[in-house]
């Protein structure tokens, strides 16, 4: 009998939890009540990781197709095929032909390794992870605007918050932990604004509840930074020592119209008023938001962070910008440069003295042009250029549903899939490599509040597979490179020395206490609880002039509808760890049987007026196109609203052809007709 | 026999499937016996009413009514095809095995109603429960008064048991109604739902000194007790089989349990004055 | 009497007896914080054991009951299926439980042990635990902040329904025994009798602590009539229902909630097992019928449910017992803060009938 404290394998909150093992099984989990992010509390998730853990169903050996079926063979037959193919890729057709992707749920060693393999050794920047289509909108917004890409404050001041306002994430089902700390902070006394078309869990606490249009929330937040500006709520101090461009800001926000925005965001201008108000006059007000899975425009991320800047709501306990992370290791992912233009620690590929300082650090010469993206991978193959691709732990057969990513992995000459299970996407694999479980290697996840932390090793992997970052090394080792890591610990280390501001994130300190948030340098080895908690340094503040978008009415007559197509909310269910606990099936699958056919979601009061019933079948007619599915009827959707959960994609097709991945999104709904089939 | 498999609740029985007939689209009739035959000798007392948790090894176990009266030498269940345990059983073949563990629930009180009128009702599969309580109250006949049968689908396709509906519509002393809420060609029957037979012209039917059977969907159920309350009957007259989510079956997992009863154990059967106060709408 | 002495050196001793006697003891030791923890006694740790400290989160009942317990394997060789049970239960004392938790594992016992069937499992594992009781005297390390035995009347001295208790008097402690298994530690040196002023100042210790428990309280009596009654109103469990964020933490944490899923898994070449589960009356498809009917679908109904089954007089009465004792770890582990406590309040204020609409004298 034994027990480890560790990191969950699921979201972003990075909550504390004991495992505990019998016998090299893992029997049982328990949350600590000591951890600063989740204090005893975890989510449904987190109780069943004891199940999936344990699961029987994962790969054994490396796979190795020939003549069209897997066989199993050795790691070096395996790794040998991989190094050969990548060469003979690389000589023929460059190194750009190859790309490296990975999953925001990969530990930072292994992305650290994958980038470099990519880089150092493979020569070329195509890297990515699987849900930067969707966040690194956030990443550079954030770098442009407060010089930092991540959560400002920490978790644990959400209940010293005395304003918490929350855009477009339903963190009850996302991040639940998060939710719970919200409703707290509600029930002792902030006030929770909610900006979000969907009346959700943690909406109902809402003092303020927004409920916009979808695709409207540059106009809401132009017109509340009008309202501040109005009333003379403009933190002029903060503004004048550390913030640039407020005047070319100031010019676009004067001119804003609270009365046409509210009409056409569907929120009455009382409510726009009262909810910039509280903000504004707020001793401390908290900003929270989801950088990953949703995809969102960066004018609207634009705009909350002009926001806080205008109210000075950064820079003290309480206040800041959450860019909550929904992945448990999203923030690490990105951090450690599995980015096409970015190297470990943001600094951008296209900087001479950034490559030179790296790559002393690898001692190789890096590439310089910026990469291509997972998206521009799977559209075409970047044109058709990509001929080899390494993907570890992600699965985007599955994931990345704006695609036909069967057929550009079917035109590929290698195919590495890194995972478990044998995925769908690792169908199209012609190497499979299986890496250990959650639990079975020491690895570090940064979480959402940029808590690097230890997820510990509990029970010994079964023979056969190979911890992802292992397999890594070796394959570099294949390809002639000389890298030499022993442990974790040590790729770490050198981590530390790429990345500035994990510099002082040795596994030693990181086990001393409940890891160490960043900034975590030798010079302040107890990490860094909020940004700018010691001062803001220079003016590194810069408003960015959110223009009035060209949009004369919400919605046009004969499609009054507007349709957008959700990938937050019931993410989770497609998730492969999730489909081997048993009650995790039966919790978050349920909805997938209970409507067999796929379903889109409708209000209840739109429902009832159309005379259209929980099941029913009803047909969706739009400007491109129209698609017939299943109502799943519900109060907390929108009135005027239908949402599309990702997964439901013929309706995505049939509706919007081939213009389908550029509209659909939180930010550009589509706009349709409803009526009972 | 291992002493232990008579201490633990939890351990199957092997099972073996004689043979698989085709009911009604999804619903099959499986027939087996247990291999060890005092195993099968014990099980053989079991009650109209109770069931049994049935194992398909490596996929799950789920509860069974048991349409077999206790006077008929072969057991079987029916079973209609809607998850994956029942999926798997459907795809076993003659000589397969799998698990048993029962009789469970409390059974219909069959001895209490003697001398009494029984009137059954029931719609579509509500019908394999109340199979158990017909063919033995027609196996000791002289114990009850009268006997009728009132009994519903959606489609004459639908109809459950059906040659046992035609024999019992022939046997004297018993009366059979049936209805179809949908007619297809060749039915010449009654067309309605069946709350509408205890209207038909000729029928009429018993109040004092009866009991009530109803088992169906819960729509049908609602709609038969109003008409049932409405002719007179006393609450604890009209008796019912319920239904829930079954884990264990002997009343420990806490799956199926309503209100204050554990439907596994303090049922499945419970009067309609017991379900009023169970503390939670069913 | 059943009173013996020990003293405060020797108190550790009475871990060492157990183990000579062939026990597996666990005993609680302190983690990171409040992070506190059962584990197995060895040579290396014994002197780490600790009397007084917060209650290890994790319950007990996890050795009566654990959080995943293989029931049976069955395996195909030749045709033939041979099912095997899993039964194996090492003889184990669990030094240091708290009275609210041998509440909790006396309720256990009444649940499983009782009613129509027998779980022999849990007989196994219940038959082969010998429990020491430590009795909550340190209001600053013993009690926490949501802690409200008194409440349930499970502490801080259970009555009843351990082997041994130990109560800390300062330079001794008062061990009395419980069972005959308990009384029959009694035999070795290190227990030397007790006197009526050692009773004495037991009984004045523990008065004084009761009065310096924290503030969380949950007064009962008039919830489990009003639950009992039928008298919440909808509106109530749905204020509820709202703070829920169906994790299922209440029920996990709850050492006195029983419920589990059946589970059958691939266990290697032509073997299966079959395991059961912590469940959660919580979760949305606990009562999800295969084809979709939900009868619980809302989670206001959830909510609803769970405090029927802890407060409902109809189950106090069946099991002698009430499926709270008191511990205060709902409190922790809920998002939303809606633990019995918080529960209990919200149905006494919303329930409660109003002095102005109370009927006029006669």
């Amino acid at each position: 009998m034994a027990r480890r404290l560790t990191t969950c394998t699921f979201c972003g909150v990075g909550c504390g939890l004991y495992l505990e093992t019998t016998a090299n099984r893992i029997v049982g989990v328990c949350p600590s009540l000591s951890h600063p992010a989740n204090q005893g509390r975890i989510c449904v998730r987190g109780w069943h990781v004891h199940e999936v853990a344990s699961s029987p169903d994962r790969l054994k050996a490396p796979l190795l197709k020939k003549g069209g079926r897997f066989e199993e063979v050795s790691w070096d037959e395996a790794l040998g095929f991989v190094a050969a193919r990548l060469e003979a890729i690389r000589a023929r057709h460059g190194a750009d032909a190859l790309a490296f992707l990975n999953s925001p749920r990969c530990s930072n060693e292994e992305a650290y390794l994958l980038q470099k393999l990519a880089r150092a050794v493979a020569g070329t920047n195509n890297v990515d992870h699987g849900s930067g289509v969707y966040s690194n909108n956030s990443i550079n917004v954030l770098l442009d605007m407060i010089g930092v890409p991540a959560t400002t404050n920490s978790l644990g001041e959400l209940q010293r918050s005395e304003v918490i306002l929350v855009d477009g994430v339903d963190l009850g089902t996302q991040l639940p932990t998060i939710g719970g700390r919200v409703i707290r902070a509600k029930l002792a006394g902030a006030r929770l604004i909610i900006v979000d078309a969907r009346r959700h869990r943690v909406a109902e606490h809402a003092d303020l509840f927004l409920q916009l249009r979808p695709g409207t929330r540059v106009l809401l937040y132009g017109a509340m930074a009008k309202v501040i500006v109005d009333r003379g709520l403009v933190n002029l101090g903060f503004v004048r020592a550390w913030c640039n461009n407020y005047q070319a800001f100031l010019d676009q926000v004067m001119g804003f119209d609270l009365l046409r925005a509210a009409d056409i965001c569907g929120v009455s201008a009382e409510l726009i008023e009262q909810a910039a108000v509280a903000y504004a006059q707020a001793r401390s007000a908290a900003i929270l938001y989801s950088t990953g899975i949703e995809a969102r425009g960066a004018s609207s991320v634009r705009a909350m962070i002009n926001l806080a800047l205008l109210t000075g709501q950064i820079g003290k306990e309480g206040a800041g910008i959450y860019a909550l992370t929904e992945h448990n290791n999203l923030q690490g992912v990105c951090d450690m440069g599995m980015m096409p233009d970015r190297l470990p620690g943001y600094k951008p590929v296209a900087d001479p003295a950034a490559r030179a300082a790296v790559g002393g650090v690898w001692k190789a010469q890096l590439p310089s042009s910026p990469g291509a993206t997972a998206r521009q991978i799977w559209e075409d193959r970047h044109g058709g250029r990509i001929r080899g691709v390494w993907l570890c732990r992600y699965d985007p057969v599955t994931t990345a549903s704006f695609c036909d990513v069967p057929a550009a992995l079917q035109q590929m000459d290698l195919v590495v899939v890194q995972h478990l299970f044998l995925t769908a996407t690792a169908q199209y694999a012609h190497v499979v490599l299986p890496v250990v479980a959650f639990g079975e290697e020491e690895v570090t996840f940064t979480s959402t509040e940029r808590r690097i932390q230890i997820a510990s090793q509990v029970i010994e992997p079964p023979p056969g597979p190979l911890p992802a970052w292992r397999q890594l090394v070796r394959t570099a080792q294949v390809l002639g490179a000389d890298w030499d890591y022993t442990s974790t610990a040590a790729v770490m280390d050198e981590i530390g020395q790429v990345v500035s501001f994990y510099s002082g994130a040795s596994y030693d300190n990181l086990a001393r206490d409940y890891g160490r948030q960043w900034p975590c340098t030798k010079d302040k080895p107890l990490g860094t609880r909020f940004l700018f908690q010691e001062g803001i340094p220079g003016r590194p503040f810069k408003f960015m002039p959110v223009p009035w978008p060209a949009i004369s009415r919400y919605a046009p007559e004969d499609f009054p509808m507007a349709m957008i197509f959700g990938h937050a909310l019931y993410y989770w269910h497609q998730n492969v760890l999730v489909q081997h606990s048993e009650t995790l099936k039966r919790e978050l699958r349920v909805v997938l049987l209970d409507y067999p056919e796929g379903f889109v979601e409708i209000n209840d009061a739109d429902a009832r007026a159309l005379g259209i019933r929980d099941g029913d079948r009803i047909r969706l007619r739009g400007q491109g196109g129209q698609a017939l599915t299943t109502a799943r009827v519900t109060g907390e959707v929108r009135s005027g609203t239908i949402f599309v959960p990702f997964f439901v994609r013929e309706v995505e097709k049939q509706l919007l052809g081939a213009a389908a991945p550029e509209q659909g999104n939180l930010g550009k709904p589509v706009f349709v007709q409803l009526e009972k089939a | 026999m291992n002493a232990q498999f008579q201490d633990n609740i939890y351990l199957p029985r092997l099972a073996v499937l004689d043979r698989v007939t085709d009911d009604i689209p999804e619903v099959k009739t499986f027939y087996w016996h247990f291999e060890d035959e005092a195993e099968q000798k014990r099980f053989g007392r079991f009650r109209p009413g109770q069931f049994a948790q049935v194992s398909v090894f490596g996929v799950g176990e789920f509860p069974a009514s048991l349409p077999p009266s206790p006077t008929e030498a072969a057991t079987f269940f029916t079973i209609r095809r809607v998850g994956s345990c029942t999926a798997a059983l459907h795809q076993l073949r003659p000589g397969d095995r799998f698990g048993v563990r029962g009789p469970y629930g409390n059974g219909f009180p069959m001895e209490a109603y003697h001398g009494k009128n029984l009137v059954f009702v029931a719609g579509g599969i509500g019908l394999i429960p109340l199979r158990s309580c017909i063919v033995y109250a027609l196996a000791h006949r002289q114990q009850y008064g009268r006997l009728q049968i009132f009994y519903g689908a959606k489609t004459p396709g639908e109809l459950m048991y059906l040659p046992d509906l035609r024999r019992w519509e022939q046997t004297a002393g018993v009366e059979c109604f049936l209805t179809v809420d949908r007619a297809t060609d060749g039915w010449t029957g009654h067309v309605g739902v069946v709350g509408s037979l205890f209207k038909k012209p000729g029928v009429h039917v018993p109040v004092d000194n009866t009991v009530a059977f109803v088992c169906g969907p819960p729509v049908m159920f609602r709609f038969v007790i109003r008409d049932l309350l409405a002719m007179g009957f006393a609450e604890e007259a009209i008796v019912s089989t319920l239904e829930r989510y079954m884990k264990c079956g002997v009343g420990k997992c806490g799956h199926c349990c309503i209100g204050v009863a554990y439907v596994c154990v303090d049922g499945p059967v419970f009067t309609y004055r017991q379900i009023k106060q169970l503390g939670e709408d069913i | 009497m059943r009173a013996r002495i020990v003293a405060r050196p020797n108190v550790l001793k009475i871990v060492d007896l157990l183990r000579q006697q062939g026990h597996e003891v666990v005993a609680p030791f302190c983690d990171r914080g409040r992070d506190t923890y059962f584990d197995v006694v060895t040579n290396e740790n014994r002197d780490r054991v600790q009397i007084h400290l917060a209650n290890p989160f994790y319950p007990p009942k996890r050795f009566v009951f654990p959080q995943i317990e293989r029931l049976l394997t069955v395996q195909r060789h030749d045709g033939h299926l041979a099912i095997q049970p899993i039964t194996r239960a090492p003889k184990r004392a669990l030094f240091g439980i708290r009275s609210c938790d041998v509440a909790g594992i006396w309720h256990l016992d009444r649940f499983y042990l009782g009613g129509k069937y027998r779980d022999e499992y849990y007989a196994n594992r219940r038959r082969n635990l010998f429990l020491v009781n430590v009795v909550c005297t340190d209001p600053d390390r013993d009690i926490g902040e949501e802690c409200f035995c008194v409440c349930a009347d499970t502490g801080p001295a259970a009555r009843e329904h351990f082997d041994l208790q130990l109560t800390d008097l300062g330079d001794e402690f008062m061990a009395v025994a419980g069972s005959a298994a308990g009384e029959a530690l009694f035999s070795d040196p290190i227990f030397a009798p007790a006197t009526a002023a050692h009773v004495e100042q037991r009984r004045a210790l523990l008065e004084a602590v009761r009065k310096r428990f924290k503030t969380t309280t949950s007064w009962f009596s008039a919830t489990v009539r009003y639950v009992s009654q039928g008298q919440i109103l909808e509106a109530t469990w749905e204020q509820v229902g709202r703070r829920c964020l169906e994790c299922g933490g209440c029920t996990f944490i709850c050492p006195a909630c029983t419920c589990f899923t059946v589970s059958d898994r691939p266990a290697g070449p032509g073997q299966i097992e079959r395991v059961r589960i912590w469940d959660s009356c919580a979760l949305a498809g606990f009562t999800r019928m295969a084809g979709g009917f939900n009868p619980r679908r809302a989670v206001h109904d959830r909510r609803n449910r769970r405090f029927f089954r802890k407060l409902a007089h109809y189950f106090i009465q069946r099991e002698l017992s009430m499926a709270c004792v008191g511990c205060g770890r709902c409190v922790a582990v809920c998002h939303g803060d809606i633990g019995m406590p918080s529960v209990v309040e919200m149905i006494r204020r919303a329930t409660a009938p109003h002095p102005a609409s109370a009927p006029a004298q006669p």
